[in-house]
Order: structure tokens, then sequence, then C-alpha cells
């Protein structure tokens, strides 16, 4: 809130690091995430591979418009990679943003700037995000050894979408009223959006309709950098640019709803 | 140029309305540095939305608040961070108010007798453990005024009274503080006792407790 007097403390740009430490902490002390994390990856590869099977599939890269024909199972692999990190990023952001959010404001009329939470927390989110693709991506080897470059556009394709569903978790903690509608909208959005892309699971993969989802871009560019010989580097802009607006529409509304409503004269 | 309020906490007019429950219908609140006021009010009065729209954590529909010097507002459900441990509250509220040290927060840990919790996350604290540390995080930056909402909720009765010698130390050092209270048998401790009646503020009369240089 605003203070007829500033404290002659510590500099205000000291005030950053503290709020990074302690927002990535709340986001990174989630339990049943780091379980789901864990857990639920390998077992979910496992259980998508074993349902694809390996026949080869045909995927529409879209900056050439070529039809690739890749295996089956290695698209799966991605898709079911983007899957579960959709979820589990969504999940770990919303559930912390939601339940910090009074305390947010607490912290901000205490003599917090807005400004610096607002930047701490969205760090915080791209690390932990970056964290949790960087952990789906290396248990991506126990199934498929994709090479180096084919592994880091896979990584960098789960890191813009864990990023997109790291900000939409933040959009949605900002904004919902309680726990069950963030969750439902965060599965079945990712569950939605992911699997659609898939041309075993959907036979409408291939068509343009897709291009409206966030998966689109990151989808793209790690099957046509892993399993084509195509970087599509625009196509890795569109996933960041999803993450960019859901991202700010929820550090918006963040801002306005930890702002002083006092009356003051 | 901004014009200071002559006195520690003014409200002016203050009006607020959840639908068409009119709640708050033009509240009066004037408090003077050193003066301690107790609002009493039934269930459901407004006691707690007249708090809030003072603290400013809910908006009003109508009315004025004018504060001299820093704020400190305890409210009445804790708010904590279930992920951070006690240590890391305090740091968190130090950098908040750009403290140089943690003096004061050790002070009144020790005080409200919670030192053995420190390492331990909100989450996982007592109901009584964490309203101690939600009134430590609004008492941290010694602030001028103070608004507490029934701040003593859990407490023990060892506990309870050393709250009181705080108020006392504070009271003493010329800090404005209004407080939320049920408790008749403590009503004597105030200066000026305030009842919430049909959304507006009335100074207990029957109390006589020189309400000379502060009325609500």
């Amino acid at each position: 809130m605003p203070q007829l007097d500033l404290p002659s403390g510590p500099p205000l740009f000291r005030q950053f690091p503290t709020a990074l430490r302690f927002s990535v902490q709340e986001q990174s002390r989630n339990r049943l995430a780091a379980l789901l994390l864990g857990l639920f990856v390998p077992v979910w590869y496992l259980l998508m591979i074993s349902i694809a099977g390996n026949k080869d599939l045909e995927f529409k890269l879209y900056s050439t418009g070529e039809m690739l024909k890749v295996g089956g199972r290695n698209v799966t692999l991605i898709t079911a990679g983007m899957n579960s990190l959709t979820m589990i990023s969504g999940f770990v952001v919303f559930d912390a943003v939601r339940k910090a959010l009074n305390f947010d404001r607490r912290l901000a009329f205490a003599g917090f700037r807005q400004s610096t939470l607002i930047g701490a927390k969205m760090m915080a989110i791209g690390i932990v995000t970056a964290s949790i693709a960087l952990y789906t991506a290396l248990a991506l080897f126990l199934f498929w050894r994709p090479g180096f470059t084919g592994w880091g556009a896979i990584l960098l394709g789960f890191m813009a979408m864990t990023l997109t569903y790291g900000s939409l978790g933040l959009l949605l903690g900002v904004l919902v009223k309680n726990d069950l509608e963030g969750f439902f909208l965060i599965i079945m959005g990712g569950l939605t959006d992911t699997f659609l892309q898939n041309p075993l699971g959907n036979p409408a993969a291939n068509k343009p309709v897709l291009q409206y989802f966030p998966s689109f871009g990151p989808m793209q560019f790690s099957v046509g950098s892993s399993l084509g010989d195509t970087v599509m580097w625009r196509y890795l802009g569109m996933g960041l640019a999803w993450a960019a607006a859901f991202a700010l529409i929820g550090l918006v509304v963040f801002h306005f709803r930890t702002r002083s409503r006092r009356p003051t004269r | 140029m901004t014009v200071r309020p002559q006195h520690a906490l003014t409200a002016r007019d203050i009006h607020k309305a959840f639908g068409k429950h009119r709640v708050l219908r033009g509240a009066d609140l004037t408090v003077e540095p050193g003066q301690l006021v107790a609002v009493v009010g039934e269930n459901g009065s407004g006691k707690s939305t007249l708090l809030k729209a003072i603290a400013g954590t809910l908006a009003v529909d109508r009315g004025e608040v004018g504060l001299r010097g820093e704020l400190g507002y305890c409210p009445q459900d804790p708010v904590l961070n279930s992920n951070l441990t006690v240590d890391q509250h305090l740091h968190y509220f130090a950098a908040a108010h750009r403290l140089t040290g943690l003096e004061r927060a050790d002070e009144l840990v020790q005080l409200l007798g919670y030192e053995k919790y420190r390492t331990t996350a909100a989450g996982d604290l007592s109901g009584g453990t964490r309203q101690k540390l939600n009134l430590t995080l609004a008492l941290l930056h010694d602030p001028d005024v103070l608004l507490l909402d029934e701040p003593y909720q859990g407490f023990d009765w060892e506990t309870y009274l050393r709250f009181w010698d705080l108020v006392e130390d504070l009271h003493q050092r010329d800090k404005a503080i209004v407080v939320i209270t049920h408790l008749v048998f403590e009503q004597e401790r105030f200066d000026l006792l305030a009842d919430l009646v049909d959304g507006r503020l009335t100074p207990r009369s029957s109390q006589e407790k020189e309400p000379s240089h502060a009325s609500a």
C-alpha cells in the first residue's frame, strides 16, 4: 500500500532475489507434482507406446507443406511427453499461484513493489517449468535415442509447452474461484490440445484447424527437427507467443488483484 | 501538495454493500496516536469488512480513509504461505518493509513463544501458531497504526496475556490501535469502545472513557 514515509533500509532492487528465491520455493514444494513427475511421466511414455505400436504415420510439416513419414512410436512419445508436462506444469503453477494470491497481496501491501513480485513470479515459473521440461526430455532416453540435435529440439519444444501451460496455470490461478475448475480446465485443455496433434489418435491431425492450438507450434518444431531434418524456429516462436499471451493477461489480472483498494483522499 | 491528515487514522462515511445487503452505511472512525480502540458488534455486523476497507484489501462503494504513518493489519484469517517456513515468512516481510535486520521479528517470536517452530512450514503449524505468525507479520515493521481483527484467536491463556502486554507496550509508545473484540471482560482495557450497529459506529457512552481526543 502507498506509504507516506518510505523506510530508508536496503535499496528496492534487493527485494528481487528474496522474492525470486521464495517464489521458486513455493512452486517447487508440490509433493503431488513431484510424484507425478517421477512416476507418471515414465509410466505414461510406456503406456502410450505400448498402445501406439510401431507403424509408420504421415505427419504434415506446415513450414514445407510436405508429408513426413514418421514412426508412430516416436511421434507418440513426443505427444505423450507434451501431454504429461502440460498437466504437471499447469498444475504446479496454478496451485502455487492460487494459494499464494492473498499472501502476495499482503506482501505488496507491506511494501513489495508489484513489478518485483510479478518479475520474480514469472522468472520462477520459467525456472520451474524448464526443470519439468528437462526431466521429461531426459526420461525420453529410456525409450528412444533421437540424437543430440533431435533431442535438443524436443527439449526446446517441451520447454515452450511447459512455459505455455505454466502461464495458463498462472492465468487460471488469478482468475478462477476454486481448485476444481482450474484443474479441470488444465487437464482437459492439455489432453485435447496434445492428443489432437498426433495422427495416430486423431485422423484429422494434419488439418489446418490444429494451427489454432497452443501445442501446434512446439509439436511442429519438435517433430520437424527430430524426425525430419527441418529446424523451424518460427514454430517454436508460435509456442512462446501463446506462453507470452497467457502470461501477460495473467500478470495484468495479478496486478489488479494485488493492488490496494483503500479510498485515500 | 499532499495534505497530511491530523489524526493517526480517519475513516469517513464508509459504505459497503454485498449485493442488496448493505453492511456499512456511513461508518466513521477517528483514532489518535496512542489511542486503543475496540470495535464491537454482533456476528455479521461488518466489523471485519470495516477493517478490510481501511486496510485496502476490499473496495468500498463510498467513503475515504486517511492514514498518518505506516499501517500494520492483522487479518482475521491468517494470510500465510503454507509452503514457506516461519523464518522464510520473516525474511520475506523484512524485505518487503526494507528492514535491515530481524531484531523486532526475533523479539516478537520470543514474546509470543513459538521459537521452536521457526523452521516449520506454515502449512504444518497449529491454528494458534499460525495466528501468532499472522500477528508477527503485522507488527514486524513497528507500524504507527494497527488494525487487529480478533488477533488472539487460538491463543492459550499465557500467550493471550503476553499479547496484552505487547499491546500495552505499543499503546505506551503512542501507536494508534484498533482491535475487533467479542470479549466483554477485556473491554476496560480500551480507551474507547465503538459499537458497530446498522452499519455505523457509535461510541459507547456507558463506558465514560473520556473520548476527549477521539471520536468514533
